[in-house]
């Protein structure tokens, strides 16, 4: 097979420094990783490791300090800010840790942005947006605000949010960190679906091994650097 | 984005904060509804006092002893008489159309008929007065006329208002009225009746008293003086040039020095009028462009302070994939909503001001829909300026630093 179309990113010796003032911090050291159409991956590591700071620039919501990402054979390096806000638009889709809806805004609503922003006509956008919410089992809650959510539903609106303009990536940085153990389960049920049953490349920063346990492959950092990558057999 | 959700979008953005939006809109509405009142005021009285020379005739100018320069006057030498009357006449036949002596002064008197009473105030005129002020609408008789003039004669023209209060109807031609022009009683017979056609100040005085009119030779006698000559120019040449010409005439017949006598001309005082309503308005407009200004800063400020709470929605914004472009039109197009706001509110506001202030003249407000259009347009235009910086502000957000900001 051709690796152009299988690879859809690829980091090559990737470095990310933070500097504040004098004081940096190397945040990503040399990491090296590809990851294949389809892939069901799983990020874990210490606190402090990295993981975020990953997950920030293969979202494209912060860039390099050194090496190449290339998404989908696009380099990343050679777009504007604002070609990186249409590629989030339309080839990513985000899930964090603290659901980031928008406030005082609908559960509807906030699926609908993405689409907004993709410029895709309302008609479309409401029908989209109703299928979603039910997709993610919150059909009765189009008009509810964030605060009128508990944290599973919050997180469910935030994968519909995610999944507006059907990226093939889905990336969630801890999207289970702030709900309790059902709701954890119910929400990787749902991610576990999307890699499955809708072919989504999805990767989960996590640190439970328990979830890292469903994925094809765990992606191992300390300290910035990559110590382990190690894919389950049936998956090989 | 779309235009249409970022109006929305403003508006539940002006909703969630009503109190600091209204507060933020204060500036703008002080600002927008002093504009209004002063534009409307100015309008307003530009149209009454248009209004009130358009029942005359063209060419009205009253010739005068210029009391400013005169510390004491001969009262037969340097006053006018009927012969500068004459004099004038003579010399200037085809520009002078209505020339006669004019009474200032107290003339009004209380008439009683049998149990009724009204009080009049006695206009001296020469003939057809009613041609040149069409105010005087003869609706039964007739005007005073040359003979009257001529003679003297103890003849009347009374307002139609008056006829009705001392006699209970409106045609009442013949009958005999007494008064009293200036300490003599006499028994004045009417001969004619006229009404003033309504307009936009009908009310605008609240009189007292109805003017009537009688030859103005009854009313001086024939040695009178009067420091006072009202003259119909021609309308077909220039008021100013004619009254200049009268002035320098007769300021030679009486053998007086330059600035003896001036003039005044309706074109002059309607000028000066528009000068004395222009400079308010310049004033009273920078007034308002200061409390624009204030209000401006205003608006700056707070979306400034919008901005910083709202850095988190701009990076999930952002996230989402909002371009620099979309989250500049988002904020600009909420300042422009949330001055456009303060702008319309303080437009009702100057309009209800300014009427309620002609109104206690008696005074429709003159209300010029393009006042409307550039209102609304001038403010959304004051929210755009001041809008920007906060905007770009937005829009340069880094996502990833927006995101972790708490
Ligand atoms: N904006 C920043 N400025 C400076 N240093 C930063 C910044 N963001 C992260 N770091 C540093 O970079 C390192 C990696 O942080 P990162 O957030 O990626 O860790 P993480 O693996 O996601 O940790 P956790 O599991 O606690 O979320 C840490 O040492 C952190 O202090
Ligand atoms: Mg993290």
């Amino acid at each position: 097979m051709n690796p152009e179309t299988t690879e859809i990113i690829k980091l090559q010796n990737l470095d990310k420094t933070y500097r504040n003032g004098n004081i940096s911090v190397a945040a990503l050291k040399k990491v090296n990783i590809t990851i294949n159409y389809g892939e069901f991956v799983a990020i874990m590591g210490a606190s402090g490791s990295g993981k975020s700071t990953l997950m920030n620039i293969l979202g494209c919501l912060d860039r390099p300090t050194g090496g190449d990402y290339f998404l989908e054979g696009i380099d990343i390096k050679e777009k504007t800010d604002d070609q990186l806000s249409f590629i989030r638009n339309q080839k990513i889709g985000f899930v964090f840790q603290s659901f980031n809806l928008i406030p005082r805004t609908s559960a509807f609503k906030n699926v609908e942005l993405p689409m907004i922003y993709g410029k895709i006509p309302a008609r479309d956008r409401k029908d989209r947006a109703v299928a979603l919410l039910e997709s993610v089992g919150l059909g009765d809650r189009y008009e509810h605000m964030p605060n009128e959510l508990s944290g599973g539903q919050k997180q469910r609106v935030a994968i519909a949010r995610a999944l507006a303009n059907e990226p093939t990536i889905i990336l969630a940085d801890e999207p289970t960190g702030n709900l309790d153990s059902v709701s954890s389960i119910e929400i990787l049920e749902i991610f576990t679906k999307l890699n499955r049953d809708n072919g989504n490349t999805v990767i989960i920063v996590t640190h439970e091994p328990d979830i890292a346990k469903c994925t094809d492959r765990t992606i191992t950092f300390k300290d910035g650097i990559v110590v382990e990558d190690a894919r389950r057999e049936e998956a090989v | 984005m779309l235009f249409l959700e970022n109006i929305k979008l403003a508006l539940s953005a002006i909703r969630a904060n009503k109190m600091r939006s209204f507060l933020t809109m204060l500036g703008i509405i002080i600002g927008i509804s002093s504009v209004i009142t002063i534009t409307s005021i100015g309008a307003s009285a530009q149209a009454m006092i248009n209004k009130q020379f358009e029942s005359l005739e063209g060419g009205y100018m009253v010739l005068m002893i210029n009391w400013r320069n005169t510390e004491s006057i001969d009262y037969y030498a340097d006053l006018f008489s009927w012969d500068d009357i004459e004099a004038l006449k003579n010399r200037f036949p085809s520009y002078i159309r209505y020339i006669e002596l004019m009474n200032l002064g107290n003339s009004s008197t209380t008439t009683k008929v049998g149990r009724l009473e009204a009080t009049l105030s006695l206009y001296g005129a020469g003939a057809d007065y009613n041609k040149f002020d069409k105010s005087i609408q003869i609706i039964h008789g007739r005007m005073i006329n040359q003979g009257d003039v001529d003679a003297g004669r103890e003849n009347i023209v009374i307002d139609v208002r008056a006829a009705r209060q001392l006699f209970n109807k409106e045609n009442v031609v013949g009958a005999t009225l007494p008064a009293t022009i200036y300490g003599d009683e006499k028994d004045l017979t009417i001969v004619g009746v006229y009404e003033t056609p309504p307009s936009i100040f009908s009310g605008l005085m609240v009189e007292t008293s109805y003017t009537c009119y009688v030859p103005i030779s009854l009313m001086l006698g024939s040695d009178a003086r009067s420091a006072y000559i009202e003259i119909f120019a021609s309308d077909k040449d220039d008021p100013i040039v004619q009254a200049e010409a009268f002035l320098s005439y007769i300021t030679k017949v009486k053998n007086k020095p330059a600035d003896f006598y001036m003039y005044q001309s309706a074109d002059e005082q309607i000028s000066q009028v528009n000068t004395v309503l222009g400079t308010l308005s310049i004033a009273l407009g920078a007034i308002a462009a200061i409390s624009l200004l204030v209000g401006g800063i205003g608006i700056m400020n707070i979306m400034l302070v919008s901005v910083t709470e709202r850095t988190r929605e701009i990076g999930i914004r952002k996230s989402l994939g909002a371009r620099t472009k979309d989250i500049l039109t988002q904020f600009l197009i909420e300042a422009m909503i949330l001055s456009s706001i303060g702008g319309i509110i303080g437009m009702a506001l100057g309009m209800s001001l300014a009427g309620l202030g002609m109104s206690a003249f008696g005074i429709g407000v003159v209300i010029q829909p393009i006042v409307i259009v550039v209102t609304v347009i001038f403010s959304a235009g004051v929210g755009m300026f001041f809008g920007i910086f906060p905007a770009r502000k937005a829009a340069k957000l880094d996502p990833i630093e927006a995101l972790r900001y708490e």
